[in-house]
């Protein structure tokens, strides 16, 4: 997958790109459309009750998408980091934000504050990654099975650690905070004090990855890694070690990413990160595979394409699938997305 | 073998990418301190897969690779940087999103210490690398793609330098540069073993050359008699290669373009 698009090859893998598209837009809608997208209805209702000054749509939607896109980007960075230096599309990483909020609940629920709840969480997630590539995905690599077996792998793992975390959290929808929302008004938007912190520490701990990425040597050595494994170990970079710091990092910003949905829904449950999965995907994709900001860049596009495309669509529930026809046509002018680099011709 | 001047040699090396396909099949070399090696051979000789044995990207079946009379046989690649040998791959040999400055300091990773003094010396070895500092190595041309590359690998000050066809789909006047630059780097005192397409050029300025053909080093003889040796004449010199040397061919070697010309 990950040399798809060798500028030889190009053409001959376009079909397939799309049928694999058109499979994950259908999947997507089904899965979507069977849940109903609580989040921005309860940001419309809200809207539509508040007296006093008027609340623009198309703003308050704006608003809605930036947030909901700084969340995703969150909890996509480190699909996207595994993804650029190891090849692997990991298919468990919705359970990996699953996990975030799973832990943070097991943590209020036995009596810490929510603050404390959420660094646990984030330990907790950047453990389970350092874990994962301790005891299985760098003994794949290990033995050089290719990306695409480590993705079905990763698809095993997902469905396993779905039932896993069901089995702990209950089938019930869990709350982390149970502080009624309010929302301050500023003009023509609302927002309430949660999702007004949950954006604040999506823009530092985003704005962490991007200094660590390229302010720091190590973040540096991670790019290269991202950009020539081969090369990257010839110069004398131990690759493995940069590729643990990365699941160890893609671990507790998943979980991160976790905490802060369900405090945005207000709500969570065992599969609150497989829900995103595809758009996480979608996300990456649409950013450019690989690229170190394509995660940021493709999550705040796809959140707010949906956010405001609610404004037109007859239905809430259609919001996933113009995303993904968004995808399909940004891929088709710009097969590498839309940071992503084209490869090298030759 | 127990030269104490030989700094670095192989041993009947038998090597290969797959189990039970050996591309070499018993390749010796015996390199002295400060010498400038020159390997020439025809397409599909196992040249860059010889370096790659000896750089351990490559796993080596029997034989033995010495590092100053040391084991280094499949040592790994960052141990073998940290041991003073440096290795210049014949493409995709820089990170193309990092920016020149970024490349060099991954060459010193092991190193952190010593980066901002050769990264220095560098800028003084190459100069365009200098003013273009904060370029993306991805939108360089081939000749400064190579510039970076040689100095990415320079950066830990090795004693033994390999590079693998540093002049391949360079124009005339850049492989001149390439060659000039490659002997300058090799009178500073590092050894050079220097895998060449163009081979008349490259005995010119070698101080030995080994031929290579279907895995094995078939003779060794100084740069000059090679050059005059009829043999090499007609195998590697007549047709002057037909500068078949355009096509990148080290990664989509799997493909069946192996040895075109056998020799006798
Ligand atoms: N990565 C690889 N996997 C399998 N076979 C390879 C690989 N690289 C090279 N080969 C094979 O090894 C042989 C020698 O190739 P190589 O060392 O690149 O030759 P040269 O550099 O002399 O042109 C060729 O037959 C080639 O097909
Ligand atoms: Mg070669």
């Amino acid at each position: 997958m990950r040399n798809a698009n060798h500028a030889g090859q190009k053409a001959r893998h376009f079909p397939l790109r799309i049928a694999l598209l058109s499979t994950l837009t259908v999947a997507a809608i089904t899965v979507i459309s069977a849940v109903p997208a609580q989040a921005s209805q309860l940001a419309t209702e809200v809207a539509d009750t508040s007296g006093g000054t008027e609340t623009n749509l198309l703003l308050q939607n704006l608003l809605n998408g930036i947030t909901f896109g700084l969340l995703l980007a969150l909890a996509s960075v480190g699909l996207s980091l595994i993804y650029a230096t190891t090849g692997l599309s990991n298919f468990a990483h919705g359970e990996q934000v699953t996990f975030g909020a799973a832990a943070a609940f097991a943590a209020v629920t036995a009596g810490a504050p929510l603050l404390l709840a959420a660094v646990i969480a984030v330990a907790a997630g950047g453990a389970s990654g350092w874990l994962q590539d301790t005891v299985l995905w760098s003994q794949l690599r290990k033995r050089r099975i290719a990306p695409m077996q480590q993705m079905i792998v990763s698809i095993g793992l997902a469905l396993a650690a779905v039932n896993l975390l069901q089995i702990w959290m209950g089938a019930q929808r869990v709350r982390l905070s149970t502080s009624i929302e309010v929302r301050y008004e500023f003009g023509p938007v609302s927002i309430g004090p949660q999702t007004m912190i949950s954006m604040a520490v999506c823009i530092v701990a985003l704005g962490a990855v991007g200094f660590f990425l390229q302010r720091t040597r190590l973040g540096r050595a991670t790019r290269a890694v991202s950009d020539n494994p081969a090369l990257a170990s010839a110069t004398g970079i131990s690759v493995n070690r940069v590729i643990r710091i990365v699941w160890i990092m893609s671990g507790s910003l998943a979980a991160l990413g976790g905490v802060l949905l369900a405090l945005y829904e207000n709500t969570s449950d065992f599969s609150a990160g497989a829900r995103i999965l595809l758009l996480m995907f979608a996300a990456v994709t649409l950013g450019g595979l690989g690229h170190p900001f394509g995660a940021l860049v493709g999550s705040l596009v796809v959140g707010v394409v949906a956010e405001v495309s609610t404004v037109f669509l007859p239905t809430p529930d259609l919001k996933y699938a113009i995303v993904m026809g968004m995808l399909i046509l940004t891929l088709l002018v710009r097969p590498q997305g839309l940071l992503g680099r084209k490869e090298r011709v030759g | 073998m127990t030269d104490p001047q030989t700094i670095i040699s192989a041993d009947h090396l038998i090597a290969g990418y797959l189990p039970g396909v050996d591309i070499l099949n018993g390749c010796s070399m015996d390199v002295k301190d400060g010498e400038l090696i020159g390997v020439i051979g025809p397409n599909g000789a196992g040249k860059s897969t010889f370096l790659k044995a000896l750089f351990g990207l490559v796993p080596v079946r029997e034989g033995k690779v010495q590092l100053r009379g040391e084991d280094i046989t499949n040592l790994k690649a960052d141990k073998l940087v940290q041991r003073g040998i440096g290795f210049v791959p014949q493409t995709e040999n820089v990170f193309p999103t990092l920016s020149i400055e970024e490349n060099l300091e991954m060459g010193a990773y092991q190193a952190p210490k010593t980066y901002k003094s050769q990264r220095a010396k560098m800028y003084d070895l190459f100069p365009v690398l200098g003013k273009r500092r904060n370029q993306q190595a991805g939108s360089l041309s081939g000749g400064e793609r190579q510039m970076v590359a040689m100095a990415r690998a320079l950066m830990m000050d090795p004693s033994v330098l390999l590079l693998d066809e540093p002049s391949a789909g360079l124009s005339p006047d850049r492989q001149d540069e390439t060659f000039v630059r490659t002997r300058d780097i090799n009178r500073t005192g590092v050894t050079v073993i220097m895998v060449e397409q163009n081979a008349r050029r490259c005995l010119q300025i070698c101080d030995r050359g080994y031929v290579l053909d279907q895995g094995t080093s078939a003779y060794t003889a100084t740069g000059q008699e090679l050059l005059a040796d009829p043999k090499v004449i007609e195998l590697y010199l007549g047709t002057l290669g037909a500068d078949k040397d355009d096509e990148d061919d080290a990664d989509a070697s799997a493909a069946p373009e192996a040895t075109p010309e056998k020799s006798e």
